[in-house]
């Protein structure tokens, strides 16, 4: 064997599968995006800027960057609003039902903010539930605009109220990593109340806010079903969508999916810059002080009070898609005036429906196996194994984090168009591989903490006794790891069922539409399209909640730790 | 009963010379040791030898055979991890059964030596327990049987003892030695507890810095050390240097403190070289009147008491010698006080208290 191969303990087997996943990574994520690269910048086989002067000197594009922009900017803004005093509360007050409350924060971002928007159109339309009970009561003679500027505020409300979990996340580890006598310091020399806050608790709290402001700014700003459902096209991710249909003939789809991925990159490599330049070594404790003090009975109250609010206001635009899903008829009134479950016995009768419902699962299934085996290898190559180029593995396996489904599943489009995958003639093969390479950080962040936790001396205490690689693999690694397996294969299956922005760019004839695409389709459509719609949301929330409620009882605490930053 | 070698074995782990260059010879069911300060390449080398980690260069052969390029699976060795490395999710039974299982050993079978592997470390009534149920010395004995059950060529331990409390450390010694008596294997155990290799080790191999400095019994290395190391390493010594002025039959080193007679030194040293004198703290008799010299205690320092510290089984005194040069001084078994501080005092020791040791190799 050859001397550096020896060092770095790399198999013919293992060589081999970084080889393939080499070719893998080239195909599915650099070769689509070098495609859309190359078509937004190489006008008449020569290097130009001339579709970003158009672009940006454009008043019409130019408002639709602005608006994005501003959506992201908005939705961070109202996450952190909300977060921030949540984070304080949760973290520094000791309270009874801890655990349960911390059940209900995360609860919102289970719910897919796609079949929200669906409610929330129905409370806050100009004659929705919200101005009519407002009307009822006397309160307002004239309905009121709250989805304001033809739905901004709208999709920013839906999107706050779904990403606020992940910013809460961030700050509440954040906070808890703080040192408290850092703080008593600061009381020590006189800094008190919000004072204190501002000067050196929020300070030190920074990076950690960065990295999940990061989070929700790019999710937001990628965001494709919400803008949608409120038919807000004026922002760049619908603009994309639209574009797809005339892919060839209009290569502006090309730069503004360029944009996206230069913006994303910009605010990711800032982001990273301002965190990691401030990531501050905490003190060591000496004496562990505990700043976690125990709540009063008011300040139990307050806590129980704000989360438990919080959670009701979030789930509300589901509560109305629950009801739209049960209701004969809800014509101009507060509430259904009628209930029904027929619109339940629609969805397994329409054949666009049921359809959709064996797609998804079907394509689900297959891209959730593809990521368990791509996530176990790739976890255990990086836990396990020394190689030149691991920081490389690691960055692109992480790289789908930071990389919006919308610039993939349009690269896919291009890219593929004319040859075998052409996602015109049967978009399943490309489905799955983005579903798949859209969630394999998360199967292998799973499979990762698992191999980490998994002391190397138990498998080499197996080699030792006379079992060879494989075996030790199957006997020792895999059981000792299963559930952190288990937990990954349900996220991923869960959100690959729910998946939005992938399904609805790449399905495009109907007998290949994912459920997703097919709740958008049936929205259109006017008689019973929004009743049966909604019932469909309310099944695939049921799904979600189901297989997350699973991974939890699989992963335990550490659930949490996946959507981190 | 398998002998190991080592031929010239050299590893690099990372930019550092983990074992260099290093030779060794373990005859057939010896219990050997590798004894050495952490970060001496011992438990690499122990790693090489169940063939984790392949050596750069040289070879390592059990019984004659080169076994270098022999995947760890197929090497026959049983080794104890320091953290035991029992499989949490099986049983004890199952743990010891596992190796007898991936060699497909018939049912009948595996059950007896089971069986037997748990009666030799006295586990056997915890057989249907889990690994988390069980203390820190049960973890040590299950992980021993695991290790044994296969009846392996070579056992290799890698520090087996670290994690056990004093007490059940000395159990522990007691066992191990018990068992391997028993057995009658090939035993490599690696420490840097020189205390648990004095009284264990049929032979041992003391190391630094990836080499092996010297490699003999208990007896040879602690009353023969050949480099200041070693005696420093082993129990505790006084360092004088000096320069050798004479040699012959008895040698003679000119150092600060006055000229102290040697036996003769196992190191080649010709007159004029610069020298170690290494004299055990409980080698030197404490007088409080200087002695007419007699053939057996020829040497005699003059010192002041500078500090006196009451051990119990022993008392310790710290003596300042001539040019402030500072020695440990114990006295065993201290009914009474022999000296106060501050008092003047004589040491004396026999030339075969003192081994002269060359100066180059304090630092090798």
């Amino acid at each position: 064997m050859p001397r550096w191969r020896r060092r770095y303990q790399l198999t013919p087997l293992t060589l081999l599968f970084l080889l393939l996943l080499g070719v893998f990574f080239a195909l599915f994520m650099l070769y689509p995006l070098a495609y859309v690269c190359a078509n937004a910048f190489v006008v008449q086989e020569r290097f130009s800027l001339v579709f970003f002067k158009l672009m940006l000197t454009n008043p019409t594009t130019r408002t639709i960057i602005v608006n994005s922009l501003n959506l992201a900017l908005a939705t961070t803004l109202v996450t952190t609003l909300i977060s921030l005093p949540l984070a304080w509360l949760m973290v520094r007050y000791e309270v009874h039902g801890k655990g349960l409350l911390n059940g209900c924060m995360l609860l919102p971002m289970i719910m897919p903010p796609f079949v929200g928007a669906i409610g929330m159109r129905q409370l806050l339309a100009r004659f929705g539930s919200l101005n009519l009970l407002l009307l009822d009561l006397g309160f307002i003679d004239y309905p009121i605009d709250w989805l304001g500027d033809g739905g901004f505020i709208g999709i920013v409300i839906v999107e706050a109220l779904h990403l606020y979990p992940i910013m809460y996340l961030n700050l509440a580890a954040a906070l808890a990593n703080v040192d408290p006598s850092l703080e008593e310091a600061a009381r020590n020399v006189g800094a008190s109340g919000l004072k204190l806050f501002r000067t050196v608790t929020f300070p030190l709290m920074l990076p950690g806010y960065f990295a999940g402001a990061i989070l929700v700014f790019i999710w937001a700003f990628t965001d494709l079903g919400t803008p949608l459902i409120f038919d807000y096209r004026d922002v760049i991710a619908v603009q994309i969508f639209t574009m797809v249909t005339d892919i060839h003939e209009n290569p502006m789809g090309y730069a503004f999916v360029v944009l996206v991925m230069l913006l994303t990159l910009i605010f990711f490599a800032v982001s990273k810059r301002f965190v990691g330049g401030r990531r501050y070594e905490m003190l060591a404790r000496g004496h562990v002080v505990s700043a976690v003090q125990r709540a009063s009975f008011d300040m139990t109250l307050v806590i129980y009070l704000a989360v438990l609010g919080v959670t009701a206001l979030a789930l509300l635009p589901h509560v109305s898609v629950v009801l739209t899903s049960l209701s004969g008829r809800w014509f101009f009134s507060v509430l259904p005036t009628a209930y029904t479950f027929t619109h339940y016995g629609s969805v397994f009768a329409h054949p666009l429906t049921l359809l959709s419902i064996k797609n998804s699962l079907f394509l689900s299934s297959l891209s959730t196996l593809l990521d368990v085996l791509l996530g176990i290898a790739i976890a255990y190559i990086l836990a396990r194994r020394q190689f030149p180029g691991k920081g490389l593995l690691d960055a692109m396996a992480m790289l789908p984090l930071a990389l919006p489904g919308l610039v993939l599943a349009f690269g896919y489009i291009g890219a593929f168009s004319g040859t075998l995958l052409d996602a015109r003639v049967n978009p399943v093969p490309l489905l799955i591989i983005s579903y798949s390479v859209r969630r394999l950080p998360y199967m292998v962040r799973a499979a990762y903490a698992g191999f980490q936790q998994t002391s190397v001396t138990l498998e080499e205490a197996s080699l030792n006794v006379g079992a060879g690689p494989l075996r030790t693999l199957y006997h020792i690694t895999l059981p000792l790891v299963f559930a952190h397996l288990v937990a990954g294969a349900i996220l991923s299956f869960s959100f690959a069922m729910l998946e939005v922005s992938d399904s609805l760019i790449l399905a495009l004839t109907e007998r290949y539409y994912p459920i997703t695409k097919a709740i958008y389709a049936l929205l259109g459509r006017l008689a019973d399209g929004p009743y049966i719609a909604s019932a469909m949301g309310v099944l695939g929330m049921a799904l979600l909640a189901a297989s997350l409620f699973l991974a939890g009882r699989f992963l335990g605490r550490r659930m949490g730790e996946l959507f981190r930053a | 009963m398998v002998g190991v070698t080592c031929e010239a074995i050299t590893k690099v782990l990372g930019d550092v010379k983990a074992v260099d260059n290093l030779c060794l010879e373990i005859k057939p069911g010896e219990l050997f040791f590798l004894l050495g300060p952490s970060g001496c390449g011992k438990t690499t080398m122990l790693r090489m030898i169940a063939g984790f980690y392949q050596p750069d260069a040289g070879r390592i052969l059990f019984d004659g055979h080169d076994v270098s390029r022999v995947p760890p699976h197929k090497r026959h060795t049983g080794m104890v991890f320091q953290n035991y490395a029992l499989w949490p999710h099986m049983t004890v039974w199952q743990n010891v059964a596992y190796g007898l299982r991936m060699h497909k050993v018939p049912d009948a079978d595996q059950h007896r030596r089971v069986q037997r592997a748990l009666d030799l470390v006295q586990m056997t009534v915890y057989a249907e327990r889990i690994p988390n149920q069980l203390s820190g010395g049960q973890q040590q004995r299950v992980a021993l049987a695991r290790a044994l059950v296969l009846e392996p060529d070579v056992v290799l331990l890698d520090e087996p003892l670290s994690n056990l409390d004093a007490q059940l450390r000395l159990d522990m010694r007691q066992q191990i030695t018990r068992i391997h008596g028993e057995i009658q294997r090939t035993m490599i155990y690696v420490t840097h507890d020189q205390s648990e290799a004095l009284s264990m080790a049929d032979r041992m191999a003391v190391m630094h810095r990836g080499r092996v400095v010297q490699v003999g019994t208990p007896r040879d290395l602690y009353t023969r050390p050949r480099t200041a190391f070693v005696a420093a390493f082993i129990g505790e010594t006084n360092l004088l240097s000096g320069q050798l002025q004479e040699t012959g039959s008895l040698l003679s080193v000119h150092t600060p403190v006055g000229v102290l007679q040697a036996a003769p030194a196992s190191a080649k040293l010709t007159t004029g070289d610069a020298v170690h004198c290494s004299v055990r703290p409980e080698a030197f008799r404490l007088c409080r009147d200087a002695p007419a010299p007699t053939a057996t205690t020829v040497n005699c320092l003059p010192g002041e008491v500078q500090s006196i510290m009451y051990l119990g089984h022993h008392e310790q005194y710290v003596i300042r010698l001539p040019q402030d040069t500072l020695v440990k001084v114990v006295e065993n078994n201290p009914l009474v006080r022999t000296a106060e501080v501050g008092e003047q005092v004589y040491l004396l020791c026999t030339p075969q208290d003192v081994v002269v040791l060359p100066r180059e190799a304090a630092n090798a």
